[in-house]
């Protein structure tokens, strides 16, 4: 299956409309992220793309033939659940082999007692006995492969939901949130080997997830949801470095862009009427702009060093880095800190500065982003 | 040390506290079943009439030995076998079926639903004497519609053949709502993932509810099933009020045939007999749910 399309596709839910017109290309191979805050409409498209949510409009193509009414079945797609969706009375193997076993189903196996006897013939085929042992094997669960999944732990159970994924090797894997329900440090390591997967079966992922850390780490190409509409569609460095919008610069990242809405006189910015500081290049133009700059561009340096006067207020440790939450200050007193949102500072190692202490920032002109401050777009350089 | 014994002592107090709460069940149930019970159970041995109820003499298993060589006995075991055994196939089946029905949403869904429910809704002696009516040979519904498609009158239950099957028509149209609502209850808790995971994995909507459905609404089925066999042993109020155990006992469940021996023969000894065999049939059908509930519930335990 070499592509994907989704051509004007819309979704509505009586009055409300989830998704309103979106077009893009899913490549065939690629790991595609759809990352949205929650009620963006991103697992509704996947569940459009899976067939099991009905498109009110525009088309999906498969191959270039129109899937708008295909079963999940005739899409070749395997779906990963939220909450996994295992069958509870069946086993391990049971799951996994469950779409190979559907697949030697026969409409008149649904006789009574011709049903029964060709279940139990299916679970003894030794091809699909084969089959689930090495997609078990591959996935670890061979020594669970006879328990039930109330047994099994959170991190178990989404390894026998990819397995059942797997085992019929489809040419399109749809993931909804799959490690939400896992705790931190599980969560790191199935993304490992969610990547690790991707790169093993070679087929197209499409991952649907809110966690931004999760895209960046794991995509080849991202797209931004907002409001049932594309924000932006790019590569993970893309996103990062040059978001399209306002909105991808504040969802994007860990502290978040710092945006300051200024006023643009020359290479001089005004914040406020008592606060302007000097940017090293003229501006992209004059009048109300938004100045955008990531965390790590920021330099802490002690007052009166860098263009902008402030005050620490927050500061987090992670360890290998540092967070630093400053409030801008006008006028170099106390008295006139400037009420907006705290410019946050990343930067390595772990020498904590004193709260409320006095400092500066600094930044280099090339590391700006702007946009225009009513709109919210991006301003190309 | 003192706080060791604080905790002691609380951890008692919560004990005791425990049997405090189950004392009034307890009494309550005391008091007014195994008492009568117990009692029911000495009777059985002894020969006690209407006429002298407290006067009876232990005659050790004579009562039941009695019982064992009268053939209106095994007639009577039958029936209620019989009957419990359709009840629950025709009752089960047609509960669940209409339930499935109902569980797809569609228009006017909650008046289908009230109808339907409605049999369950209605006092057992209220739904008697509206069945009576309509079953009664010269004026009755039934026998109208039959006449008007041009077949003869039937002796609805009056006849030794369909006396029974009018009995069950009864208790069906009574039972198979009860059934319907917990299956709906439960067919509601349906994890609509599951059943999607189904759909992509390639199950047909029939496989779907076989692998997904079914196994999830099972339980509730079952338990619906044990208390309609378990209501079917002892139901008295339909049969006696439309049949009164006839014709020729045709319809003489258990139940029917303890008042019988007890206020109409006054053999309040044999009628306890009577009443033994059929607690000794429904704990049977307790013991089978049990088992196989417990069968089926290994797999929840499994770790």
């Amino acid at each position: 299956m070499p592509e994907l399309v989704l051509d004007t596709v819309a979704k509505t839910f009586g009055d409300t409309q989830v998704i309103r017109s979106l077009s893009a290309t899913v490549e065939d191979g690629e790991f595609l992220v759809l990352l949205g805050p929650s009620g963006c409409g991103k697992s509704t498209l996947l569940r459009m793309i899976a067939g099991l949510t009905e498109i009110t409009a525009g088309e999906i193509r498969f191959d270039g033939k129109r899937a708008n009414d295909w079963s999940p079945r005739e899409r070749d797609v395997a779906f990963v659940f939220q909450s996994y969706a295992l069958y509870p009375h069946m086993t391990v193997r049971g799951n996994i082999a469950f779409p190979l076993v559907m697949d030697a189903f026969r409409p008149w196996h649904h006789l009574p007692l011709v049903n029964g006897w060709m279940r139990r013939r299916r679970m003894k085929d030794p091809a699909i006995a084969a089959r689930t042992d090495a997609i078990a094997r591959q996935l670890e669960l061979d020594p669970l492969i006879d328990r039930r999944p109330a047994g099994l732990s959170g991190g178990q159970r989404q390894r026998v939901a990819l397995a059942r994924a797997l085992i019929r090797d489809p040419s399109i894997y749809l993931l909804d949130e799959p490690l939400s329900n896992l705790d931190a440090r599980l969560r790191m390591q199935m993304r490992a080997e969610i990547s690790s997967l991707h790169h093993k079966v070679g087929k197209t992922f499409v991952y649907v997830t809110h966690d931004q850390v999760e895209a960046m780490t794991m995509a080849t190409r991202i797209i931004v949801l907002d409001k049932g509409e594309v924000q932006q569609i790019g590569t993970p460095d893309e996103i990062y470095h040059a978001p399209a919008n306002t909105f991808v610069a504040r969802f994007v990242g860990s502290p978040s862009m710092n945006l300051l809405t200024v006023d643009g006189e020359g290479a001089q910015l005004r914040i406020s009427p008592s606060l302007s500081f000097a940017h090293g290049e003229a501006a992209p133009r004059a009048g109300r702009l938004v100045f955008g700059i990531r965390p790590e561009k920021l330099e802490l340096r002690p007052p009166g060093e860098g263009p902008l006067p402030a005050e620490v207020v927050v500061v987090e440790s992670l360890g290998a880095e540092i967070v630093v939450g400053c409030r801008l200050q006008a006028g170099g007193t106390r008295d006139h800190l400037i009420d907006h949102d705290l410019v946050f500072v990343r930067r390595p190692g772990n020498e904590r500065p004193a709260l409320g202490s006095p400092c500066s920032l600094s930044f280099a002109a090339g590391d700006v982003v702007w946009f225009d401050a009513v709109t919210g777009l991006r301003l190309k350089p | 040390m003192a706080a060791k014994t604080t905790m002691r002592t609380s951890a008692l107090g919560a004990r005791a506290a425990g049997y405090l709460f189950i004392v009034p069940p307890v009494i309550y149930l005391g008091v007014f079943m195994f008492w009568p019970l117990a009692r029911q159970m000495w009777m059985s041995l002894t020969n006690t009439t209407l006429a002298r109820p407290n006067d009876g003499v232990f005659v050790g298993l004579a009562n039941y030995a009695r019982l064992l060589e009268t053939p209106a006995f095994y007639a009577s075991l039958r029936i209620t076998v019989v009957y419990a055994s359709l009840a629950v196939l025709l009752g089960v089946t047609l509960g669940v079926v209409s339930a499935l029905a109902i569980n797809r949403p569609f228009r006017g869904r909650a008046v289908v639903r009230g109808i339907l429910l409605f049999g369950w809704a209605v006092p057992n002696v209220a739904a008697a004497l509206i069945w009576l009516w309509m079953f009664n040979e010269r004026s009755g519904v039934f026998n109208k519609m039959l006449l008007g498609m041009g077949f003869s009158r039937l002796r609805w239950l009056t006849s030794i053949d369909w006396s029974l099957p009018s009995i069950l028509i009864v208790t069906v149209w009574q039972v198979a709502p009860f059934v319907m609502l917990v299956t709906l209850a439960a067919l509601q808790s349906v994890p609509e993932e599951v059943r999607e995971a189904a759909r992509v994995d390639g199950a047909d909507p029939l496989n779907v509810f076989r692998n997904v459905t079914w196994p999830h609404i099972l339980p509730s089925v079952q338990l619906a099933a044990l208390l309609v066999a378990v209501w079917s042993i002892r139901r008295f109020d339909i049969i006696y009020l439309l049949t009164g155990g006839g014709p020729l006992g045709s319809t003489s469940t258990l139940v029917v045939k303890i008042r019988q021996t007890a206020f109409e023969a006054h053999e309040l000894g044999i009628a306890s007999a009577y009443g033994a065999v059929g607690l000794l049939l429904a704990l049977l059908v307790a013991g089978i749910h049990n088992l196989v509930d417990r069968r089926r519930m290994r797999w929840v335990a499994e770790r």
